[in-house]
């Protein structure tokens, strides 16, 4: 294969054509920020000519990051990467497995530091002092003996070698996991009022329905407010149901989705529904107090039995005099009131003492012998969430980690294999040190030079 | 409020530091090139402290969160970082010459913060997709990062004026001739990038974690997170070019300052665009 690589092969495997398609993934993806996607078309269709537009339309320029270009790209970058790792890698393989020599003479012809200095120890003694030295910086050192030399061998970070592999090997990974969750994978939305269960959700995509095989129900939507207005905290007692049986319930906070039989469930917005409920009070003249829990048009019998009464409306805010709940009472003689109840009835009347007289529907006491007050509304919200099942996740996860783990290792270690030759005469030893990387020599030389002057220190001293 | 009075002193601090590192360029002093260095030391010190004094004062004020949340926080700790790095490499290198190019892209980014209209410098509650600790991780990533850029550009915009002068006229002038070698500056910013790509590798994925968490998908194709895509596969670029075709020097200069430009336009161009990051403003 290495031997006989064809014109292709090689085209494939050249670092250029990686960079080339580097380039054209970043281009295209600036393209992606600037043109409207997706969703976002909708306004540039009007002010560009019908047949342009259609025609970018059928480029897919408005869904570039889906478009046949950016799977095309992705395909040949994902082609490129494997031939140029396959064709790489045996090199690789041979370095990491490559037996060491210590008496690689050759190893010392290129720049290795030498020097000759009187020491106390014998050869063998010095070649145990280095060792020892060695053993501390690199795990294991191999010694060999021949004509009253002594040769020391160590290495380190041979991993570093496969660094650019798993590298490689993690943008595959992306580039799968991406294409998984393409393929496999949902994005959908609902929106479930307080109360109300569901048990289908919308496609982002194809904007149509998909029936999920269990429902959803919201009990409870709350939300915390900061005093300038700006959500503070969001959440929505969720509960889970399989056939009618409540399966599982939890709180769905915003950052702490909750994933049900591969379904992950995101709270993602909230609004207002309509029929939030309202607190009456009803009071009756001499009599006791009623309070009472409503919503938009439920009917109520009177405490008293006179008649019976409708909530018609509920207000948050009724002409900018806070919240209100308009009524209907009817009495058993069939005739009929209807007016307003204002939750700050005493407050309006301090600021027009003549209230009722201008407006008599906003007095409250006008069936008698009832007087009503609105105690409070509770405003109903619906919640939405965001619907995602996307089986490339696992996938993505672990290319994640390979990248950060490939990266470290090409960062932080590199390859590289040191020789030490102790040699004497006399009562001088001459001590050299070489070594040997694939990249990095400016590291390996300043490695070399303060492991020569630690080995040296330590031969000299030593008695 | 104390800490925002604090920074906009640190402001002029860095600028007083950039105009001695102009000085011992120039004069050819090192008294000026020790003075800059502590003069950016102290910038650092009382930056670090009015930090803490306004991560406090966020306690207090019952919104407790690293300051770290808005534009101006960013822009403010973006300067920060920088200088951290410089000021490391400054030690690790025992070479000051870098500083005269760094130190104004920190002050610019202070005085950017300071006086900028519509940068809101209050201390705001967290919505509540930002209240997760994946936050800090994905902020502090992505501007370390980022500085490690900016040093990058810094040594990528030596590299060519040295280029360019050396080019044209025999007798070069001091400030020139204190620049570290072509060889040193091609080195240092090679190592910077392979720093800035790491870190920002880590914080393209804490964002990604975080964005499954927050918003229900790693990726969206949301405009910054295209632009930090597009940042990396540039710096790839970089970094394969240099490693596997050898491309040295004037390349690695204008690509440090091509990658430069996609980070700045990831940080603050991006704005200009709808996306889901829009709170930084």
């Amino acid at each position: 294969m290495s031997k006989n690589k064809s014109g292709i092969w090689s085209f494939f495997a050249s670092v250029r054509l990686a960079i080339v398609l580097l380039f054209l993934i970043a281009f295209f993806a600036l393209v992606g920020t600037l043109v409207p996607q997706r969703e976002a078309v909708g306004d540039l269709a009007q002010r560009l000519s019908p047949a342009l537009f259609s025609f970018l339309e059928k480029m897919q320029i408005f869904d570039l990051y889906h478009s046949v270009w950016f799977v095309l790209l992705s395909g040949l970058l994902s082609v490129n990467l494997i031939i140029c790792s396959v064709d790489r890698f045996p090199t690789a393989w041979r370095r990491f497995r490559m037996k060491r020599d210590p008496q690689d003479e050759e190893a010392f012809k290129s720049m290795p530091l030498e020097d000759t200095f009187p020491s106390a120890l014998n050869i063998r003694q010095a070649a145990d002092v280095a060792a020892g030295v060695l053993k501390k910086k690199y795990r294991s050192v191999e010694r060999s003996e021949d004509a009253g030399r002594v040769y020391l061998c160590a290495g380190k970070g041979r991993f570093s070698l496969f660094g650019v592999y798993i590298v490689h090997l993690s943008i595959l990974l992306f580039i799968a996991g991406a294409v998984i969750g393409s393929v496999f994978g949902i994005e959908a939305f609902v929106n479930i009022n307080e109360g109300d269960t569901i048990s289908a959700i919308n496609l982002r995509n194809a904007g149509q329905l998909l029936s999920l095989p269990f429902s959803v129900r919201c009990d409870k939507f709350t939300v915390e407010l900061y005093e300038s207005g700006m959500p503070k905290t969001f959440q929505s007692d969720l509960v889970f149901l399989k056939e009618g049986r409540e399966v599982r319930s939890g709180k769905l906070r915003v950052n702490h989705p909750i994933e049900f039989e591969g379904f992950r469930f995101y709270q993602a917005s909230y609004g207002a529904a309509p029929g939030g409920k309202a607190t009456l009070a009803l009071a009756r003249e001499g009599g006791h107090r009623d309070a009472i829990n409503v919503a938009q048009g439920y009917t109520f019998d009177l405490p008293g039995k006179e008649g019976t009464f409708q909530v018609l409306r509920v207000e948050e805010n009724m002409m900018k005099m806070g919240p209100a709940v308009k009524v209907a009472v009817r009495s058993n003689k069939n005739e009929e009131v209807v007016f307003w109840i204002f939750q700050q009835i005493d407050q309006i009347k301090k600021i027009s003492p003549d209230i009722f007289e201008q407006v008599p529907v906003f007095n409250p006491a006008l069936f008698r012998p009832y007087t009503f007050s609105l105690l409070g509304l509770e405003e109903k919200y619906y919640t939405g969430l965001q619907v995602n099942h996307d089986p490339g996740t696992p996938v993505v996860v672990a290319a994640a980690i390979l990248l950060i783990g490939g990266l470290m290792l090409i960062l932080f270690s590199y390859a590289r294999l040191i020789w030490v030759r102790i040699v004497q005469k006399g009562d001088e030893i001459v001590l050299a040190v070489a070594g040997r990387s694939y990249k990095n020599s400016a590291g390996l030389q300043k490695e070399i030079q303060y492991l020569f002057a630690e080995l040296k220190g330590n031969l000299e001293k030593s008695k | 409020m104390i800490n925002t009075t604090i920074l906009s002193w640190v402001t002029f601090i860095y600028f007083a530091a950039f105009v001695f590192y102009l000085f011992r360029m120039v004069l050819g002093h090192e008294f000026w090139g020790k003075l800059a260095t502590w003069t950016a030391l102290a910038g650092l010190i009382a930056q670090s402290v009015a930090l803490i004094i306004r991560w406090m004062t966020s306690y207090d004020l019952g919104i407790g969160h690293a300051p770290l949340s808005n534009f101006y926080e960013s822009l403010i700790f973006f300067a920060w970082t920088i200088v951290l790095l410089y000021l490391l490499m400054e030690w690790r290198l025992k070479n000051r010459s870098i500083g005269v190019f760094v130190m104004p892209v920190a002050f610019l980014i202070m005085a950017y913060a300071s006086i900028a209209p519509g940068v809101n410098q209050k201390i705001e509650p967290l919505i509540p997709a930002l209240q997760s600790n994946w936050l800090t991780s994905h902020v502090l990533t992505c501007f370390m990062g980022y500085a490690a850029f900016t040093v990058a550009f810094a040594l990528g915009m030596m590299f060519l004026i040295k280029n360019a002068v050396d080019n044209r006229s025999s007798g070069t002038s001091v400030f020139i001739r204190r620049l570290p070698s072509e060889f040193q500056m091609d080195d240092l910013m090679h190592s910077s990038a392979v720093l800035g790509f790491i870190f920002l590798t880590l914080g393209i994925v804490t964002g990604s974690v975080w964005a499954h968490y927050a918003w229900g998908s790693y990726w969206s194709w949301d405009p910054k997170e295209t632009w930090s895509l597009i940042t990396w596969l540039i710096y790839a670029v970089m970094l394969h070019a240099r490693l596997v075709r050898g491309w040295r020097g004037k390349r690695m200069a204008i690509m440090a300052i091509v990658g430069f430009a996609c980070v700045l336009f990831t940080y603050l161009g991006v704005n200009l665009l709808p996306s889901l990051h829009s709170y930084m403003m």
